[in-house]
């Protein structure tokens, strides 16, 4: 047991996003203490959150600036593409955007809330088309890991009995939210097309759970919720943490390297404490790193030793290397049949209510595409808040241009893809030895470059998304590109992960099937890192599950005294 | 013609506008030279330069003719040439990345003069005008939102400056081209004209108004999309969200069921 400002702990746990949360939570219920380092500030989502706050009062009508990316009332604090005195490099000729906050509950607090398991074919997609690698672990062991976690999340939706999306436990699932109309004209599109289209998960409560509050159908979720009806861990699984009394929490601590002892096992970590500068090294007896995939990987390519010359945990080289985002692109269409439709609340949980899943497995069998994984769809639609892109749509001037915004107000659906890429030589993080950020910590320095498959897969998803806009009449409203250009940046759909990937041999893996790095028994990563693949659907479930269940493994280790 | 650029030096610096050195002149001069030409205006000299001078202080422009230039010609006939304007840069600071999102406040100072504001009032007005129990632009606020948007110290924001500013110049210098007064004096049916001309972009339509084209396209989209955003543009457009509805989301009404109906019938669909 060490002991940090009196208080007892047997475990580090570097981060309090998805992963970091999970862990908490799940090690401090099996009775185990916790000190949590997290790089950013306190943040309290209970009294922060602008809940019904209009655009109308925000600077530049809540607008997407450099400061605040993603619109002026985003949770993100102190980050986004990019935070101030910590910069991160990119090769040469390759583009690579990096998402990073800096606060209690990390990305948590601002995520989309996509919430889709990962199926049979995702856990071993090498097994069959050959490309990549297979998970270590399969669909049948992780399946009740996903029924805890959704139930402890709260998830709402259903199971529709697809291939891609297998069936949650029963009552697990809360109701979905039903479609608007907007969205049952796409499922009747779908219908005649023999495409999906089904509930979206979504870890957005539909019946209250916990002390925390069923969505009351208003405000967008990227906020943040102060009535925790949108999962975050700053409103669920820390302040449960913290219940228990097992867990400390320190924020401002930008954890720089991971110790390690004479052994070559991890002693703890050390850490710059934003507020005062200074080194702070701390000792434990397990070390957890949940930094995010990328910020992890950094920890350890930064940790070096004469025992580790490659940084910590490194052995096989592979640290950085398989950097994984999801694609991304889409389209939109005027739907003129929708024009001067009858007005009604149309927020709903403020994302779409449905999603076209992938449908494809069975013509990927049948060799009918050209491409390898899936993708899926999620929709734009609906009587949404106006903001300024509102403007966009208007012609002349007077009440005729009036009329006619309104007349189209609620007329327009776009429709994002979002696939499976799969890991390439090309793309994975170093370290730039030449820049430093403002701690004085060496920059992750990113290399990328999508693949053929990649961009097989945008083409079919943009083709096959046009002719879903025109079935229901739609006018497409973006012009066609070729892939290379449709195709969003690297990083810029914040679904990395890779770069310390699980595996089954310590030759081509960083961890084990649990996470335990393979060079050091007592490191473990519960981030994305870990990933094996990168299925399409949204990694943030599957972080925290894969984090249930190796912390519930590591919490039975400790108590069997192996670590 | 020369491309806008940016100066780091408050005053006219014609260094930076190598090519055109002939042609440079002080904002201020220019006025002069179009005052003495078509000068009848009603508003007052010291208005004038009020705008002037508080462009001259916050953002210190270098106007630009090209040589031979038809808008500073005689005959004044042909369509004004868009002037070309080197904007001080805005070197306030952002809200920056970690502002208190429930009590908002906008760092950067306001640059547009009050007489900018005078023309951005009448045009946002000629854009949404007042309708029957439904207020105008103006009313409600809309000119200190464009002049809070242009003021912005971000890259987005400092673009449309370069394309608005000048634009409102354009503008009055048409007006007084054209009926030889500021905008905001001409009659009612002037104006439509001039906004007539860059308001409805053809395949015809001359390269000459290119920018004031893009101009009047900027500020319409900053216009309409603030307009929507405030509350009498929510009400006008019919947004019924951002209230907690507790239980289960009702989904769509009876009514809007129908026009789906009847939609899906077109379309030859079915749910």
């Amino acid at each position: 047991m060490n002991t940090f400002q009196g208080f007892d702990y047997d475990v580090i746990i570097v981060g309090s996003g998805a992963g970091g949360g999970m862990a908490a939570y799940t090690l401090t219920q099996a009775g185990h203490r916790v000190l949590m380092l997290e790089a950013g500030r306190d943040y309290d989502p209970l009294t922060e959150t602008p809940m019904f706050n209009s655009n109308f009062e925000a600077p530049l009508l809540g607008s997407g600036t450099p400061d605040k990316d993603f619109g002026y009332y985003d949770a993100t604090v102190d980050g986004g593409w990019t935070v101030p005195g910590e910069p991160y490099t990119t090769a040469e000729g390759t583009e690579f955007l990096w998402w990073r906050s800096r606060m209690l509950g990390g990305r948590t607090n601002h995520w989309g809330r996509f919430s889709l398991r990962f199926s049979h074919h995702d856990f071993k997609g090498y097994s069959r088309d050959g490309l990549g690698v297979d998970w270590p672990v399969d669909y049948e062991e992780m399946a009740p890991w996903y029924d805890r976690t959704e139930k402890l999340v709260g998830v709402s939706g259903n199971n529709p009995g697809l291939d891609d999306m297998p069936d949650s436990g029963p009552g697990v699932l809360q109701p979905p939210f039903k479609p608007r109309v907007p969205e049952l004209l796409l499922q009747a599109a779908g219908k005649k097309l023999g495409i999906p289209v089904v509930p979206m998960r979504r870890a957005v409560l539909s019946r209250p759970l916990d002390n925390r509050q069923a969505c009351f159908n208003a405000t967008d979720c990227g906020r943040g919720c102060s009535i925790g009806a949108a999962f975050q861990t700053t409103t669920s699984l820390l302040p449960m943490a913290k219940a228990t009394g097992k867990l400390k929490i320190v924020t401002d601590a930008m954890v720089k390297c991971v110790d390690v002892d004479y052994q070559g096992k991890a002693s703890g970590v050390s850490y710059i404490d934003r507020k005062t500068r200074n080194v702070v090294i701390l000792q434990a007896r397990v070390v957890i790193l949940a930094a995010s995939a990328c910020e992890s990987a950094r920890l350890l390519l930064n940790s070096k030793s004469p025992q580790f010359p490659n940084g910590v945990a490194n052995s096989s080289g592979q640290v950085g290397k398989n950097l994984m985002d999801s694609t991304g692109a889409g389209t939109a269409a005027l739907i003129s049949g929708l024009q001067g439709r009858p007005r009604y609340n149309e927020d709903g949980n403020t994302a779409n209510h449905v999603f076209i899943p992938w449908w494809g497995h069975k013509s990927q069998e049948r060799k009918e595409l050209d491409f390898p994984r899936g993708y899926h769809f999620e929709v734009g639609s609906g009587f949404f808040s106006p903001r300024m892109a509102i403007g966009s749509v208007a012609r002349g001037y007077g009440k005729k241009m009036k009329d006619e915004v309104k007349r189209l107000y609620g007329t327009y659906m776009s429709l994002s893809l979002r696939g499976e890429m799969l890991p390439n030589e090309n793309c994975y993080m170093e370290i730039d030895d030449k820049v430093k950020d403002q701690w004085g910590i060496p920059v992750a320095k990113f290399h990328w470059k999508w693949s053929e498959h990649e961009l097989k897969q945008v083409s079919h998803g943009l083709n096959t998304a046009r002719k879903i806009l025109q079935t229901m009449g739609g006018l497409v409203i973006v012009p066609e590109q070729p892939a290379e250009q449709a195709i969003k940046k690297g990083g810029e759909i914040i679904h990395e992960v890779g770069t310390t990937r699980m595996g089954t041999s310590p030759k081509s893996s960083v961890t084990n099937h649990h996470g335990q790095t393979w060079d050091c028994s007592n490191l473990f990563i519960m981030d994305g890192g870990v990933f094996a693949s990168n299925p399409h659907k949204n990694c943030t479930l599957t972080i925290m599950t894969l984090a249930m269940r190796n912390a519930s493994w590591l919490a039975t280790e400790m108590n069997k005294g192996v670590l | 013609m020369k491309e806008l650029k940016d100066t780091n030096d408050s005053t006219v610096d014609d260094s930076t506008v190598d090519d055109n050195t002939n042609n440079t002149y002080d904002l201020v001069e220019n006025i002069s030279i179009i005052e003495s030409k078509f000068y009848s205006s009603k508003i007052s000299r010291r208005e004038s330069l009020k705008w002037m001078s508080s462009v001259s202080a916050g953002a210190a422009m270098t106007v630009v003719y090209p040589q031979e230039s038809e808008a500073t010609s005689t005959t004044g006939l042909s369509i004004s040439d868009w002037p070309k304007i080197k904007l001080a840069p805005i070197t306030a600071k952002g809200y920056g990345k970690d502002p208190k999102l429930s009590s908002p406040s906008i760092p950067w100072p306001l640059t547009l003069s009050q007489s900018q504001l005078n023309l951005v009032a009448v045009l946002a007005d000629i854009i949404i005008p007042a309708e029957e129990g439904v207020p105008s632009a103006s009313d409600v606020g809309i000119p200190d939102f464009v002049n809070e948007w242009i003021s912005a110290p971000y890259p987005q924001q400092q673009e449309h400056r370069t394309l608005l500013v000048p634009g409102l110049l354009w503008v009055d210098q048409e007006a007084l081209r054209l009926f030889g007064n500021h905008f905001i004096e001409v009659t009612p049916a002037q104006q439509f004209e001039i906004v007539d001309s860059i308001a409805f972009p053809t395949t015809q339509t001359p390269n000459t108004l290119k920018m004031p084209v893009s101009f009047f396209a900027g500020l319409r989209q900053l216009v309409v999309g603030a307009f929507f955003c405030s509350p009498a543009g929510i009400k006008d457009i019919g947004y019924l969200g951002n209230v907690p509805i507790t239980g289960d989301y009702p989904g769509p009404t009876k009514e809007a069921m129908a026009h789906l109906e009847d939609l899906l019938g077109k379309l030859g669909l079915s749910l």
